[in-house]
């Protein structure tokens, strides 16, 4: 468990990142490392050049502009979860971020880190296709943004080309009276769940108007639910034909913690509890 | 024996210097956790080297070729080695023993010979100047194999169309016993009612924070090997690298520094330690190996893997007439050296029912190999299964007679004042105390109040069950357990106890230290047998050249064996002082004692300091007179006789949740009472069962090595093999029974294995109690959500 050999450059801006990144096609950018350096040292992924970010302080900030609430790519976990404007507006950030493994773990590992990564298992990815943040990339030819549901496009792989970097995720801050559920089943604190759900809905005079639902730990990406919303509209909850549903919805992808069935009745479990939850 | 006057009564806590039966602060606690602890992947030594293995990805196959020329290459690498330069300079060896009938394993070769039979075996090693370096050559070192099918699953293992792992032996049957006590046929006939169960427990390992590791330093001048290895039996790896390096056994020295844990895992002779010691013949320089946590999945040994039917008859009194099992255990290709991979089915034959008075016994065990990594004794080896099946069909009885769970066991369990007995296999028994141990755990238990619980719960749709199970423990063991089938195990332990020039008092155990303790323990036993305080005295273990000869840590032996030989060491050595001292002190001995590092005058008056004493006899040896026995030093040995082990008893119980829409199960709260006789130091007791117990939860819900259908392990990392953790443990609360072994003036049993063999009966059987009302049971360990949901047919 040595990693193969790789040079390693400490970023000095945006810009010396971006010239670095362009330059050389093998090369990896750093952030947290919680997921690149174990998975070299397992030799899963063998980069020419690691382009540490970590001194780039602009990168650090959270903002609040207008009705965005903006994480910083260098962001930590811990850093957000005691952000006193991110616990105002934005809840239950901090709440699901108590799952993301533990205190060490949350104190190196960023947002855009966990954005950028897309682990179909991570809470993170999930929350920002669930408000369809805008995710900000920026490359030899400047900044763009692309919509969190444009972003993930299969098994770990994302819409940042190979020159750009992730900088910062935008949120809109709770519009319209949008409530928000979050859980997830693991079998220890901290680790990847079986299945875990985000989800959203909007009332107007206690009748449901929109229903949204992402589930992580379910397939290849963040997986959205669009017939099962659509019947949670117009019906009351009900387990068996949800799991039906939601089986149309979700291509299930059994994997070492737990067999496809599993997680579709999982899945179908969490939308009950944000029913129950959230009317 | 050896009762001198002068010697204190154990636990007269009223006295100075009475450490035994006192929760002392450890020092060496403070030295882990600064981090000062020397570990073997701290040892750096001028021209050491370091390897990098090249293991099998498949798990049965021909090797057709291996070309190791383009890793040879590399910058930085030494050499590649395969099997053929290997076994010139290290032999082969057989994992089988003489004294438990016959055992059928092939000779183990160092590296994979021919064939792989496992995924993870070693196959080539590549020697670089760094480890990094080592595993980029590894990957260069290309071999072709050709597959041949793969035998994984014990309970197709015997049919005739199965692939036969060794061809010599005919067929995959490692070993096999059965036990027949009475007429169990004729007391089935005779029961009232007869209920029967089939468990499975999947295979785990240990996990030890500290892999295994190991520097080999070969002095060809001297012709000496030394080895920094973190074992558990320094003295057994020295006769066995002995051997097999053909080196004289005495200049090999084994060094063991800190050790992060062992569990059983670290007893075991593995092939990469083997090697690794071989390079540093063949090379004549240091060189280290220090498992990774991914080799550690696929190499360290596994365990348990066994699927066990068990059938038990009672009369309408709820009296117990008859209990029989039947046990299967897939051993992975090979028996483990030198301990062999019998002895966890041996000891389900031996232990099953060993609680409670059973008339009419038999049980069946036998053993396979597989084509997955090696199965060998890991912590309470055999007790989970015996324990978890005894139980099982205890509760069912109970359930089926409408009894009391708690009374059932009552009627049967072997009575405080019967002992000496046996168990129900025929194995002796003393000194236990199954009555005194449930009673105790009723009161703290409050089982009224848990019943209350559950009941007022279900109303609200919450499924919430309790156990209570009994349970022996083998520990201390004779030479009965290993010495006597031949492997170069002692049974004995000594310690050799010295009086320095400073007045420190200095110990040397041939017991080992992995973090449980150990040295506070001797330290405790000697201060207090001595009358000095206890930061007065100083520990040596872990080094063949320092220390007497002996058999480790491991069985639960430590304290009971071990901490007798430091207790018998202390009042020798105390004897001589006295002596010295009656004659600088011109007092009769009688009147003398040590307390507090004096030599006191029992009727007052002035005494002498042990260090004035040491001064005297060392510097000015000339002031005494001539011919006194002027000796500081005083060694003794201790080994258990007359019994093959001293067995322990405990009972302990759960509360649990089901969740029954996820099929989580959350334990509430775990309760132990334990009877390990003397306690030494009450809180390491307490923190060997609550580990224990802790090391059980793993078994019962988490811990599984999953394979898939070509034989690849699948989840041999952290992140996917599920160790228990904080997080999720519930308050374990422990109390005691004291009922000292009479082997002994110490009368200290073990305690380390307890709880890793308890409480996985005690869990499956605490939510099966919780499933009652949904008329559903699991029967298949670790218990996951997804087994629980099964079983309630949810998915």
């Amino acid at each position: 468990m040595k990693s193969p050999a790789f040079s390693y450059y400490q970023a000095k801006d945006l810009a010396d990142a971006i010239n670095i990144k362009k330059s050389d096609d093998d090369s990896i950018i750093l952030a947290g490392g919680q997921s690149l350096l174990p998975a070299l040292n397992m030799r899963l992924s063998s980069p020419s050049v690691l382009i540490d970010i970590g001194s780039i302080n602009e990168l650090k900030k959270i903002k609040v502009e207008g009705s965005y609430l903006i994480m910083g790519a260098m962001c930590s976990h811990s850093q957000i979860m005691n952000n006193k404007e991110v616990n105002e507006k934005l809840p239950i950030l901090n709440k699901l971020l108590a799952q993301v493994a533990h205190p060490a773990i949350r104190n190196k590992g960023t947002h855009g880190g966990s954005i950028a990564y897309g682990d179909p298992a991570a809470e993170l990815p999930a929350f920002a296709v669930l408000v369809n943040a805008e995710i900000i990339l920026s490359g030899p030819n400047g900044e763009r943004t692309v919509s969190a549901k444009e972003f993930y496009k299969g098994l770990f792989e994302t819409a940042i080309n190979s020159d750009e970097i992730l900088t910062s995720v935008k949120y809109p801050i709770n519009q319209n009276g949008m409530k928000l559920f979050f859980d997830e089943v693991t079998r220890r604190h901290g680790d990847y769940a079986m299945a875990g759900l985000v989800g959203s809905i909007k009332q107007n005079n206690k009748i449901n108007e929109e229903i949204n639902l992402v589930f992580f730990g379910t397939g290849d990406r963040p997986n959205e639910a669009p017939k099962t919303c659509e019947y949670l509209l117009k019906n009351e909850y009900n387990y068996s034909d949800i799991k039906d549903i939601l089986k149309n919805d979700i291509d299930f992808a059994s994997d070492v913690s737990s067999s496809s069935d599993m997680k579709a009745h999982l899945s179908a479990i969490l939308v009950g509890r944000m029913m129950k939850e959230l009317n | 024996m050896d009762d001198l006057n002068q010697n204190p009564k154990l636990g007269s806590a009223d006295r100075p210097n009475s450490y035994i039966g006192r929760s002392v602060p450890r020092e060496r606690a403070k030295k882990l956790l600064e981090g000062k602890g020397k570990y073997v992947d701290d040892i750096l030594l001028p021209r050491m080297v370091h390897l990098s293995y090249v293991r099998s990805p498949l798990a049965h196959a021909k090797i057709k070729s291996i070309n190791t020329e383009n890793a040879k290459n590399i910058p930085g690498v030494l050499d590649v080695f395969t099997i053929d330069d290997i076994e010139k300079v290290c032999s082969p060896w057989q994992g089988v023993l003489g004294h438990l009938g016959e055992m059928r394993s092939p000779t183990q070769y160092p590296l994979a010979k021919d064939v792989v039979r496992w995924q993870g075996e070693p196959v080539a090693v590549v020697v670089a100047n760094k480890r990094a370096v080592a595993e980029d050559a590894s990957e260069l070192v290309e071999i072709d194999y050709e597959d041949l099918d793969a035998q994984l699953d014990m309970e197709t293992a015997m049919d005739k169309s199965t692939k036969v792992i060794h061809d010599d032996l005919g067929n995959n049957l490692f070993w096999t016993r059965t036990v027949n006590q009475g007429d169990v046929s004729e007391a089935f006939k005779q029961s009232h009612i007869v209920e029967e169960v089939t468990l499975d427990f999947a295979r785990h390992t240990g996990v030890t924070l500290e892999t295994r590791a190991i520097v080999a330093d070969w002095d060809s001048s001297e012709e000496r090997m030394t080895v920094y290895h973190n074992g558990q039996a320094p003295h057994m790896m020295q006769s066995i690298i002995a051997k097999h390096l053909n080196i004289t056994e005495g200049l090999v020295r084994i060094i063991s520094c800190d050790v992060g844990g062992s569990f059983g895992i670290k007893v075991h002779v593995y092939p990469d330690e083997m090697v690794t010691v071989a390079v540093s013949k063949l090379l004549k320089r240091p060189v280290k190996f220090v498992a990774d946590r991914l080799e550690s999945y696929s190499t360290d040994i596994h365990s348990r893997c066994h699927k066990i039917s068990g059938k038990i008859g009672v009369d309408d009194k709820g009296k117990i007439l008859g209990f029989e099992i039947d046990d299967l255990s897939g051993i992975g290709p090979f028996s483990v050296y030198p301990r062999t991979s019998a002895i966890e089915t041996n000891q389900v034959l031996n232990l099953s029912a060993a609680s409670y008075v059973v008339p009419n016994y038999k049980a069946k065990g036998t053993v396979v190999f597989q084509n997955k990594t090696p199965m060998c004794q890991y912590r309470a080896v055999g007790h989970p299964i015996a324990v978890a099946i005894t139980e099982a069909l205890v509760d069912k009885a109970a359930n089926a007679l409408g009894m009391d769970r708690y009374k059932f066991r009552k009627i049967n369990l072997i009575p405080d004042n019967s002992y000496p007995t046996k168990t129900p296999s025929g194995v002796p028994l003393e000194d236990l105390s199954h009555e005194a141990c449930i009673e105790k755990l009723k009161k703290m238990m409050n089982i009224s109040e848990l019943e209350k619980y559950k009941k007022e719960s279900l109303a609200k749709g919450k499924y919430k069950g309790f156990s209570i199970i009994n349970m022996v423990e083998v520990t201390n063991p004779s030479p009965a357990f290993y010495g006597v089938g031949g492997a170069p195990i002692s049974s004995q332990d000594g310690a050799s106890i010295r009086l320095e020039g400073s007045g420190a008092v200095h110990i040397s155990t041939s017991i080992t230290e992995q973090g449980q303790g150990t040295e506070a323990v001797m330290q405790q036993i000697a201060a207090d047998q001595l009358g000095v305080k206890i930061d007065t005295v100083r520990v040596t273990h872990g080094d063949t050249d320092a220390t007497p000869y002996g058999g480790g840590t491991w069985a639960s032996r430590g304290a009971g064996i071990g901490g007798e030989a430091v207790l018998k060491a202390s009042r020798k050595l105390k004897e001589n002082i006295l002596n010295i001292a009656s004659v600088i002190m011109q007092s009769e001995v009688n009147n003398l004692d040590v307390q507090n590092d004096q030599v006191i005058r029992k009727d007052g008056g002035e005494g002498i300091s042990l260090k004035d004493l040491a001064q005297i006899v060392y510097y000015r040896g000339h002031e005494l007179p001539p011919g006194t026995n002027a000796e500081l030093i005083a060694t003794a040995s201790f080994s258990i006789e007359g019994i093959p082990f001293v067995f322990t008893n405990s009972a302990m119980g759960c509360l649990v949740d089901v969740d029954v829409d996820t099929g989580l199960t959350k334990i509430e709260k775990f309760w132990a009472v334990e009877d390990c006789g003397t306690q030494i130091n009450p809180k390491l007791v307490e923190e060997q069962i609550r580990g224990g117990v802790v090391q059980g939860i793993g078994g019962a819900l988490y811990e599984e090595c999953i394979y898939d259908e070509m034989g690849n392990l699948t989840n041999g990392n952290m992140a996917d093999y599920l160790v228990p953790m904080a997080y999720e443990m519930p308050d374990i609360i422990v109390d005691h029974v004291t009922t000292n072994s009479g082997r002994s003036i110490l009368g200290a049993k073990g305690a380390g294995e307890a709880g890793t063999g308890g409480a996985p009966g005690a869990i499956m059987n605490a939510i099966n109690d919780a499933l009652i009302p949904l008329n559903t049971e699991v029967t298949s360990q670790p218990i996951t959500p997804e087994k629980v949901l099964k079983a309630l047919g949810k998915i």
